[in-house]
């Protein structure tokens, strides 16, 4: 693909989230944690976008601040160069940009039969009649790799897969432009998650959709993504396209990232060190305190020196169309 | 932390175990979603259940605990005997008397279940839910089992002091997993069900989790039945694998010898399924697939349960196929695996 060629669907301007909270009830002073931080990036039309990262860092926060799901601390985002309000019902945002969830217990109401969850954002948005209902599930079902028995059954008779190939079958039925797929199929077992992603990549190919694909498995992310955007404490650590990034990760962290994976094998005495040996301090991950000023992970990063704990590294150009938060990037270890 | 090193004998062996399941839609109607189903675990042992989705694997690990739904299903055969040293005699978890339960439930054997979400109380702190799991066993103070329920958080890699006041929702559900873990672990129990634990984690927490788990599996000679979808995962963790597919265990032995040898069609097909790392390896291409899904119909009687996708199958399959010991401690359920 020429650069020229892409198109930015998506835009993210210096987008946050903060959540506040009470350390205890006896303690009135408020923790802030910041789940996004500031954050700035673009979607291309057409490409897997995947977002990785560890536990906490912020992934299924971003992805309900681009589908309106919660409120945004500041910053803006831009769909298609219009300033995504979901409040303005002209715009069909809604059909536009639909969620895959993490979670395919949570996301599916339990009183309602599958051809009613299926098709029920269709209706809402009058792209089919009620008394189709069935008809139209029958065909999502079967594109998701699902047997038309289940359509009359409920979500608890379900196994984990399964719902979240309902999960899936849902969000396609407006037939979105941009879907935001939140670990859809971490849950999933191995044929299926095979199955799910070629289908996935099938409607990119032939359907020219457009997708955030949140993970944590990086096989999946070599397998299927355009770029890679790797997160950590709420910020962005490095933007790459996947075929750079797998061959040479720009951020200490992504290294760290990426050689936890190569060859993915349990390490029996880990002993709650930091994969890079260093003593992983329990607890929030994200700015510790005292480190405020400086990188989000300076204080477990083995290649940080002095100014890191000072200065907050910007996201910015490091060569080849990709962007690291890092003032000594492409410093490796132990590759 | 004391955790009462345990060195006796401590087994758990499940033999025959066969569970019905009566969907309600199905009038009359039932299959076996479990299976004639052996599986034997010794204290200090992690024994990996890996299958497809809907294969029962939930199902097993609530049967186990008796806690497999009692409106639509029953145990019709089989036993599930624990021996552990906290007691005299080996105990048959399926002829326990339900009063007995909730005292084997978390003490002699605990759960970590698949859903967090339905498993914590949403309303309740994760702190007090953890101390609760003990003062139900346990005498003890309060700032003694908030100690506990810390250290046990801690161990999860959360702040157990910062965070012992959050309500579920707080957490991410990296996090939720693992209180749930740190819930689980808490009453110190001779066995652990562990349904997915890490399928939610990301890899770092992963790694961290289950090297947590293998360091109190060292610790308390704990006894490990870990369910999985992941190959990897197994791959890694466990001592024995237990391939598992609509109900029935499929293969069964040593990780290393299924790893390096599967001889079931639908081990090799899932090994074959995932993408790889490997540096000649090519992206975007379409991945090995199973053909269809797992149906209600692969549960039947009279044909192997893997027929419907099996690549090696003709009409010697089309009967009830026996699990077979190939060697020893080696179990195949297939007529032709000897044929490559
Ligand atoms: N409603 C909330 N109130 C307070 N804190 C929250 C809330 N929701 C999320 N957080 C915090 O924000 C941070 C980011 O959470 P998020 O769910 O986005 O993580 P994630 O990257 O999706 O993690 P995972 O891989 O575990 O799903 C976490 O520290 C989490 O505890
Ligand atoms: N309460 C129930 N009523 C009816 N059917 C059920 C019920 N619970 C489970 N089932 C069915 O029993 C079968 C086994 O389900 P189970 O949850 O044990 O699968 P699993 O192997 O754990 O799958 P997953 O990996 O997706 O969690 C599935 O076909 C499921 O639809
Ligand atoms: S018995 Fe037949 S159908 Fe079943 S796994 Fe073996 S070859 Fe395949
Ligand atoms: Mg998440
Ligand atoms: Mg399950």
């Amino acid at each position: 693909m020429r650069q020229m060629e892409k198109e930015i669907i998506l835009n993210v301007l210096n987008l946050s989230k903060h959540y506040k909270y009470y350390k205890s009830i006896f303690d009135i002073k408020r923790d802030v944690i910041k789940a996004v931080d500031d954050i700035t990036f673009g979607v291309f039309r057409n490409e897997i976008f995947a977002v990785v990262g560890e536990t906490g860092c912020g992934k299924s926060t971003l992805a309900k601040l681009i589908t309106g799901l919660i409120s945004k601390t500041s910053g803006d985002i831009y769909y298609d160069g219009e300033l995504l309000d979901y409040k303005d019902k002209k715009k069909n945002f809604r059909k536009k940009i639909q969620i895959v969830f993490q979670d395919p217990y949570s996301s599916l109401n339990p009183k309602k039969k599958i051809y009613k969850i299926i098709s029920y954002p269709a209706v809402k948005n009058n792209i089919i009649k009620k008394k189709d209902r069935p008809d139209f599930a029958a065909s999502l079902l079967k594109n998701v790799g699902l047997d038309e028995e289940i359509l009359y059954g409920y979500p608890h008779e379900l196994s984990g897969g399964q719902r979240q190939r309902v999960g899936i079958a849902r969000s396609l039925s407006v037939g979105p432009e941009l879907l935001i797929l939140d670990e859809p199929v971490s849950a999933l077992d191995m044929s299926i998650s095979a199955q799910v992603l070629n289908l996935l990549m099938d409607l990119q190919a032939y359907d020219k959709m457009s997708y955030i694909f949140i993970t944590h498995d990086l096989k999946i992310v070599r397998h299927i993504a355009d770029r890679v955007c790797v997160m950590y404490g709420g910020k962005i650590m490095e933007i790459s396209p996947s075929a750079d990034f797998f061959k040479e990760p720009a951020h200490p962290y992504s290294t760290i990232l990426y050689n936890s994976m190569l060859p993915y094998k349990f390490k029996k005495q880990l002993n709650f060190t930091d994969l890079n040996g260093k003593n992983t301090v329990p607890g929030l991950i994200g700015k510790e305190k005292g480190a405020e000023k400086g990188c989000a992970y300076f204080k477990k990063c083995y290649a940080s020196k002095e100014i890191c704990g000072k200065n907050e590294p910007p996201l910015k150009d490091v060569g080849n169309n990709r962007m690291a938060s890092c003032f000594f990037p492409f410093t490796h270890q132990g590759l | 932390m004391v955790y009462g090193g345990r060195t006796k004998t401590m087994n758990l062996e499940i033999k025959d175990l066969t569970v019905r399941l009566y969907p309600k839609k199905y009038a009359g109607g039932y299959i076996n979603v479990i299976d004639s189903v052996d599986l034997y675990v010794n204290g200090g042992e992690i024994a990996a259940v890996v299958g497809e989705s809907g294969s029962g694997k939930s199902f097993l690990g609530l049967s186990i605990m008796r806690l497999n739904p009692p409106d639509v299903s029953e145990v019709v055969s089989g036993f599930v005997k624990i021996r552990c040293p906290a007691e005299k005699e080996a105990l048959d978890i399926i002829r326990l008397n339900p009063k007995n339960l909730p005292s084997v439930r978390g003490r002699l054997v605990s759960i970590v279940f698949q859903d967090p979400n339905t498993s914590l109380n949403p309303v309740i702190k994760i702190g007090e839910q953890i101390t609760e799991a003990i003062f139900a066993h346990k005498k003890m103070g309060k700032p003694e089992a908030k100690e506990i329920a810390i250290s046990y958080l801690n161990r999860m890699n959360i702040d157990g002091k910062a965070r012992f006041n959050a309500y579920p929702h707080e957490l991410s559900g990296g996090m939720r997993q693992r209180v749930m873990i740190a819930m689980a672990m808490v009453l110190n129990p001779c066995f652990l069900i562990a349904d997915e634990p890490t399928t939610a984690l990301d890899v770092t927490t992963s790694l961290q989790v289950l090297s947590l788990i293998e360091k109190i599996k060292i610790e308390s000679n704990l006894g490990i039945i870990f369910i999985t979808h992941d190959l990897s995962i197994a791959k890694n963790i466990s001592d024995k694998i237990y391939v598992f597919y609509a109900g029935q265990v499929m293969e069964s032995g040593k990780t290393g010898e299924i790893m390096d040898n599967p001889l079931h069609p639908y081990t090799v097909s899932l090994i074959n399924s995932v993408p790889s790392l490997a540096a000649d390896y090519m992206p975007k291409q379409k991945l090995f697939t199973i053909p269809g899904y797992l149906t209600r119909d692969d549960f039947a009687e009279g044909k192997c349960r893997f027929y419907a996708r099996c690549f090696k199958r003709d009409e010697n399959c089309l009967k009830n196929i026996p699990l077979n010991e190939i060697s020893g401690g080696r179990f195949v359920r297939c007529v032709k695996w000897k044929k490559k």
